[in-house]
């Protein structure tokens, strides 16, 4: 063997231990003689150590302690701590740890690697404004309010579905109609934003026509499209060479969303989430507020810009105090500010409508500087400590307990208020416990505490068991 | 001819919603199940649901999805709505040929996938709750081997379609109806109580896989870990929550060689942790369990009469 050889086997040699150094380096969490290993050098500094504990699934750890040489919290945890000269520590556990509480299917282990809040192929809910843009519009909106997907071509196929977020993805519902030129169906949709394909003998296809497209995870893409709910639109200057529309919904960007002319006056139809925005006209490079619109605010830069509410109009009431100067509503909804909703008098009554978006806020009203819960309301929330009244807006289901008419206090609890423990007080109207909540789509589970005990629903046959084998019941709600 | 009668009188019977009746003879429940559906190919598509294969498909009177998962035996069913099915036998919690996490044994009356038609089928109804609540998708059950063990099924997840091939006397995909050539991979497997299993091997060291589409990642269970060292690079170790609430561990690691056939596929990821509950369910230990992180790398078509798994690279040539 020449030199050359023994150069080649050298590098040989480097090359294949190479790696092995560079993992023990790297990787100082390892598993050698049925133990699991893991080297820590006290003298890394306490971000490395932290984040090595952190792959060894080591917590609730002080590394003040650990520094100092205090190891009972990691003995307490079943390692076997060694400490080497130089402040380096080897801590062992052994592996048949992880056979204690095997699991039965894989799933069971698997499923637990990826949490998921939201629906799969669902719309991010954030999406604040939305314009459709097609090459060959397919989507039409009729004039009896329903929406009619159209999918041209394909007369061959022998069936063809519409599957979308609007119908739980399905692939046995949504089945279109054949007519002489494509495949129809038809729809009724709430505004907001709709992801789709289209099913053809069962290959899943998107709109062709539609140039709004939303990755769908899998290296394909979804249909988008937008159901309107609002129509912008300016009278004033029909002469203008441009006009363009720019809002807190868009980041008061000036060059996304042009203003059409449509039979002298300028128009723009839209999806607008549900809340509060502002926004203004830029009429031939000049910026000017909507002159039809008399609901205003000044911003911090002092333009005064236009200002629309949309959502579910809610009338707050409030029965009696005829000699209250001044009533005031105050929730989660507005930052709990002080002076910015009041009420009037109307009648007997004070009143105030008002629109919101969809979801569930507590409240107070403020008369004459004394905050109180609202009398007519049974529903109560607690927030900080503190007892509001319930409001839900656009409510999705309806909570009800019927019986227990002795008891003091039913609350609602589950998982879309993180199982808190005073849960949502429900109202007692008759024999029955009631509360009507917002609940994002998908599954929710719920127990109801009657005076501190916690209960399945039952008025509800689906439930399922729970870690403390008391069970959970199980509500699925539909968009 | 009365016996019969009187097995029929009894199944009839034994249908009535929330009925709790124990039947000790499930009787015809308990044969393979005989599909029937007018097609020679079916395409069915798959509702892609993180790496779940999930189908949709009908039993009785309930609609909506499942998953297909060649882990399972047979039909498997979520608890939280088939309860109040009647109890067959007093086999609970794991009898003779279930598995492990069957909570009872019951019967259904029909189960359509698409055109997919089976009469009365024997299912095991379990806790599914970790899948819908983890991936925020209401499953009805699971679908396992035994349904599809008189076909071939292809499943193509750049496509997200299903496809049950009936095959011809000799147990192939009749030659018109191949969709894929050119396999990188075709091997045989075995059964074990109707999971597929077979040998791969693991940075040289020979192994029980079973392939279950129904695992979102590859297992490797911890006693055969230790001999894999030191080619493991353990990324982490996770305590993870399971049903009912108690905790297990679980160490994540890579892996660079996973040999299976002629076939080497770099870049692996796995999950070590204890498998012996599960090879309780095969009646047979397994070593470790092939999921999404292999089958996701290419089309892949089971023959169940054959016993045969092909895969194909993605394209359709």
């Amino acid at each position: 063997m020449g030199k050359k050889g023994y150069i080649g086997l050298l590098l040989l040699v480097l090359c294949t231990t190479w790696p092995v150094f560079a993992q023990v380096k790297q990787n100082a969490f390892t598993i050698a003689d049925d133990q699991m290993v893991l080297y820590l050098d006290l003298k890394i500094g306490r971000a490395t150590i932290d984040s090595l504990l952190r792959i060894a699934d080591i917590k609730g750890v002080d590394i003040d302690k650990l520094i100092r040489g205090n190891f009972d919290a990691l003995r307490k945890d079943g390692w076997t701590v060694t400490q080497t000269a130089n402040n380096k520590l080897t801590l062992l556990k052994p592996l048949n740890e992880l056979a204690s509480n095997a699991q039965m299917r894989p799933f069971l282990i698997t499923s637990n690697m990826v949490m998921h809040d939201k629906q799969p192929g669902y719309p991010d809910d954030d999406v604040k404004f939305g314009i459709n843009s097609f090459l060959r519009q397919n989507v039409h909106e009729l004039p009896s309010g329903v929406t009619r997907f159209f999918l041209p071509a394909n007369l061959k196929a022998k069936r063809v579905l519409l599957s979308g977020n609007f119908n739980s993805w399905s692939t046995s519902k949504g089945v279109m109609i054949k007519t002489d030129s494509g495949w129809i169906y038809d729809i009724k949709l709430n505004a907001g934003e709709y992801l789709y394909k289209f099913v053809v003998n069962g290959r899943w296809i998107s709109d062709a026509g539609n140039l709004l497209k939303e990755d769908d995870g899998f290296d394909d893409h979804n249909s988008v499209y937008f159901k309107y709910n609002y129509t912008f639109r300016l009278k004033a200057f029909p002469k203008a060479a441009r006009v363009m529309l720019a809002g807190s919904f868009n980041n008061w960007n000036a060059n996304q969303i042009v203003m059409m002319p449509v039979h002298g006056e300028w128009v723009r139809q839209m999806y607008l989430r549900e809340g509060n925005h502002t926004y203004r006209f830029l009429v031939d490079g000049r910026w000017t507020r909507d002159p039809e619109n008399p609901n205003t605010q000044t911003d911090a830069a002092g333009n005064i810009n236009s200002v629309l509410n949309i959502g579910e109009p809610v009338l707050f009431k409030l029965s009696g105090f005829a000699n209250a100067k001044s009533v005031v509503v105050s929730g989660s909804f507005n930052k709990w500010r002080t002076d910015e909703l009041h009420l009037h008098r109307s009648g007997t009554q004070w009143i105030l409508p008002y629109a919101l978006p969809a979801g569930n806020y507590g409240y107070k009203f403020i008369v004459d500087g004394r905050w109180m819960t609202d009398p007519a309301n049974g529903n109560y929330i607690e927030e900080n400590g503190e007892n509001n009244s319930f409001l839900a807006v656009k409510p999705t289901h309806t909570f009800i307990l019927k019986g227990h008419a002795n008891a003091r206090q039913v609350r609602l609890s589950g998982t879309f208020n993180n199982w808190n423990e005073p849960g949502w007080a429900m109202a007692h109207q008759g024999d029955t416990w009631i509360i009507s909540v917002h609940l994002a789509p998908g599954k929710a589970l719920y127990k109801f505490i009657v005076d501190g005990n916690w209960i399945i629903d039952p008025g509800n046959k689906l439930w399922e068991q729970n870690q403390f084998d008391t069970g959970n019941s199980v509500l699925w709600v539909d968009r | 001819m009365l016996l019969l009668l009187m097995a029929l009188c009894a199944t009839a019977m034994a249908f009535k919603p929330g009925d709790p009746a124990k039947l000790s003879f499930p009787g015809s429940y308990m044969m393979d199940p005989d599909p029937s559906g007018e097609f020679t190919t079916l395409v069915i598509p798959i509702k892609r649901v993180s790496n779940l294969i999930v189908l949709e498909a009908k039993v009785d009177t309930m609609e909506g999805n499942f998953v297909l998962d060649t882990g399972a035996p047979y039909l498997v069913l979520n608890q939280t709505y088939f309860r109040d099915y009647p109890h067959y036998g007093d086999q609970d919690a794991g009898g003779i040929n279930g598995d492990a996490g069957t909570v009872f044994r019951t019967g259904v009356k029909s189960l359509s996938i698409a055109e997919l038609h089976y009469d009365r089928l024997q299912a095991d109804v379990t806790n599914l709750s970790a899948i819908e609540n983890s991936r925020n998708i209401k499953v009805l059950g699971l679908l396992g081997t035994k349904l599809f063990s008189k076909f071939a099924i292809t499943v193509d997840l750049f496509q997200n379609q299903l496809y049950v091939h009936k095959l011809d006397k000799n147990g192939e995909i009749p030659t018109a109806e191949v969709l894929y050539h050119d396999p990188i991979l075709k091997m045989p497997f075995s059964y074990a109580n109707n999971a597929i299993i077979f040998k791969a091997s693991v940075n040289d060291n020979e192994m029980w896989f079973s392939f279950d589409t129904g695992a979102e990642t590859n297992l490797i269970d911890y006693r055969q870990a230790k001999k894999l060292l030191p080619t493991l690079q353990i990324i982490n170790r996770s305590k993870l929550t399971g049903i009912g609430g108690s905790t297990f561990e679980v160490i994540y690691a890579k892996f660079d060689k996973l040999m299976i056939g002629e076939r080497v596929f770099t870049n692996n990821k796995v999950i070590i942790t204890s498998l012996e509950q599960m090879g309780k369910a095969y009646g047979k230990d397994i070593d470790g369990m092939l999921g999404c992180d292999f089958f996701g790398r290419a089309v892949f078509t089971i023959n169940f009469v054959k016993k045969e798994f092909i895969m194909y690279t993605n394209k359709n040539e």
